[in-house]
């Protein structure tokens, strides 16, 4: 037709353009599956799939940089023989500038390699391990928005003798979106896994509980008890319990286990059992005692336990309390409070030790406090300790409220309010309401 | 907290300053530890400079002392705060411990 113009385009330049827009297709496809896939193994073995799909190359492999060893080691090898693979990950790690990835991660730049053997950064165990021959290779850092994730290598090509040029931009538009991927499923894994830290500590808190008296209120004759546990981490180490030993007696324990954490509430958890075990044959808070430490003095790591178990005669008020290193014993009466100077022994399960019981009588209306130092040892926001002397002027300025237990545990809040609660708070309540 | 090991009289002497707390308790338990497993007696712990130590910390302590106790070394603590030696006799540590009023003390136990 008249006006119309004819461009004539050498074979290779249509050729070389339908390999390039063939290239684009294929990475924008890998770069959707990438990005589609938060599993990290799963991830790991697309890309290597996809890229040496791409990249037409005989094996490829990832090297992810460990942060805390300071080395890069195999996560993936793809190659024909399955061992190769297998080889690489066991048993080789590369150090920063050790072989061509150790350079490519040291300094942060890609690499092609046209004749590896002739290359005196190529790190020739690799390839004498596993039987593989490494010929021509592209490697290209990883990097992500933390800084270095690995090194990425695409070895021999599979329809020509060397990579070119070409291929390592190919390769290294990949690379920044295999980087960001990996970034991406790393933390993925770093957040299920603190998922399922936090749900074990759910788990735990819950069954360290149900070693807790089911109600923390026991009411036997004329004698109340009453529990309050309110503790600083999702498991505590303080404990107490009320059991009844014998006919017409009341046992109550309160303890301060030395640990935290998972290790305190599961030490707290045999604590109580054996206790229950040992408590119900003991006639008498020394006898028990002896034997508790007896049975803790195995504990791993210096733990011990603090302690004070009494046995109430729920008749006529008389009690017998045995102290194990731990914090005095409160009495408030009508017109004052006063700190029991009781004779302790010392914490449990360090050494063979004795545990005497005193005895004491409690009037109407009296009521008997034991405690945990979590109360007094609280810390304001300022650094600044309750301490014991003023903690005991401030429940004697409160001692006619009828809810004193939560007049306490509100002061104690209120001191340490904007600081982290340090230590778990725990105080256990003895009402003696009899005519006499 | 600091940790420093010396010689004194012929004795080894750890000295510690500082806050011995849950965070600083690990340190402590290494350095503590390597002297029992290497048999050391009497081992002397320098308390001087110590502000204050919770329950971990006198775990660690319990720890060493436990250690030695199994070979019938001996661990001794001197130099200790008033502040810190409350918490000692609030806990009737001082039944467990061998307590010094200073170094020289302990050496000549």
């Amino acid at each position: 037709m008249p006006g119309e113009s004819k461009i004539t385009v050498p074979e290779d330049y249509l050729r070389n353009l339908e390999k390039k827009v063939e290239d684009l297709k294929a990475l924008r496809e890998v770069s959707v599956l990438i990005s589609s896939t938060l599993d990290f193994n799963d991830l790991m073995t697309l890309v290597m799939e996809k890229a040496k799909k791409v990249m037409s190359a005989e094996a490829c492999s990832i090297l992810l940089y460990n942060k805390n060893t300071k080395k890069l080691e195999f996560e993936v090898a793809l190659c024909q023989e399955e061992a190769t693979s297998d080889v690489l990950k066991e048993k080789i790690t590369l150090e920063l500038g050790q072989g061509i990835a150790g350079w490519v991660a040291e300094n942060l730049k890609p690499l092609v390699i046209n004749d590896a053997g002739a290359d005196s950064r190529f790190y020739r165990d690799a390839d004498k391990m596993t039987g593989f021959k490494t010929k021509s290779l592209i490697a290209v850092p990883l990097v992500g928005r933390s800084g270095l994730v690995g090194v990425a290598e695409i070895i021999n090509p599979e329809s020509k003798d060397f990579f070119d040029a070409y291929d390592s931009e190919i390769f290294q538009t990949l690379c920044r979106q295999v980087a960001i991927a990996i970034e991406n499923a790393c933390f993925y894994k770093e957040s299920l896994e603190k998922e399922r830290l936090r749900q074990e500590l759910e788990i735990a808190s819950s069954l360290q509980k149900s070693f807790l008296p089911d109600s923390p209120v026991f009411t036997r004759g004329n004698l109340t008890v009453s529990a309050v546990n309110i503790p600083a981490a999702k498991v505590g180490g303080d404990l107490y319990d009320f059991i009844e030993p014998a006919e017409g007696k009341a046992g109550v324990l309160i303890g301060d286990v030395s640990g935290k954490g998972v290790s305190g509430a599961i030490y707290m958890a045999k604590i109580i059992s054996d206790f229950r075990y040992i408590a119900n044959k003991a006639d008498s808070p020394e006898a028990a005692l002896k034997l508790l430490n007896d049975q803790l003095s195995r504990a791993p790591r210096g733990m011990f336990l603090t302690a004070v178990y009494l046995i109430a005669d729920i008749h006529s008020g008389e009690l017998q309390v045995s102290v194990a290193g731990h914090p005095p014993l409160l009495l408030v009466t009508e017109d004052e409070v006063k700190v029991l100077d009781i004779p302790s022994g010392p914490p449990l399960g360090i050494v063979p030790a004795e545990y005497p019981s005193s005895v004491f009588q409690m009037k109407k209306g009296d009521r008997l406090l034991l405690l945990t130092d979590g109360t007094f040892e609280a810390k304001s926001k300022k650094g600044e300790r309750i301490g014991f002397e003023r903690f005991v002027l401030f429940i004697n300025k409160h001692r006619g409220d009828g809810q004193l237990v939560q007049t306490i545990v509100e002061y104690v809040q209120g001191f340490s309010k904007g600081a982290e609660m340090a230590d778990d708070l725990t105080m256990v309540e003895l009402k003696w309401m009899s005519g006499s | 907290m600091k940790i420093e090991v010396i010689d004194y009289k012929g004795k080894k002497v750890m000295e510690v300053s500082g806050e011995i707390d849950m965070h600083a308790s690990p340190s402590l338990r290494k350095e503590l530890m390597s002297l029992v497993s290497k048999k050391t007696t009497p081992l002397l712990v320098d308390l001087k400079g110590v502000s204050y130590i919770d329950s971990s910390g006198i775990a660690t302590f319990v720890e060493g002392l436990k250690g030695m106790m199994a070979f019938g070394g001996k661990l001794k603590l001197a130099s200790i705060p008033a502040g810190v030696m409350e918490i000692f006799n609030f806990s009737k540590l001082d039944k467990v411990f061998e307590i010094y009023g200073d170094l020289d003390d302990a050496v000549n136990s």
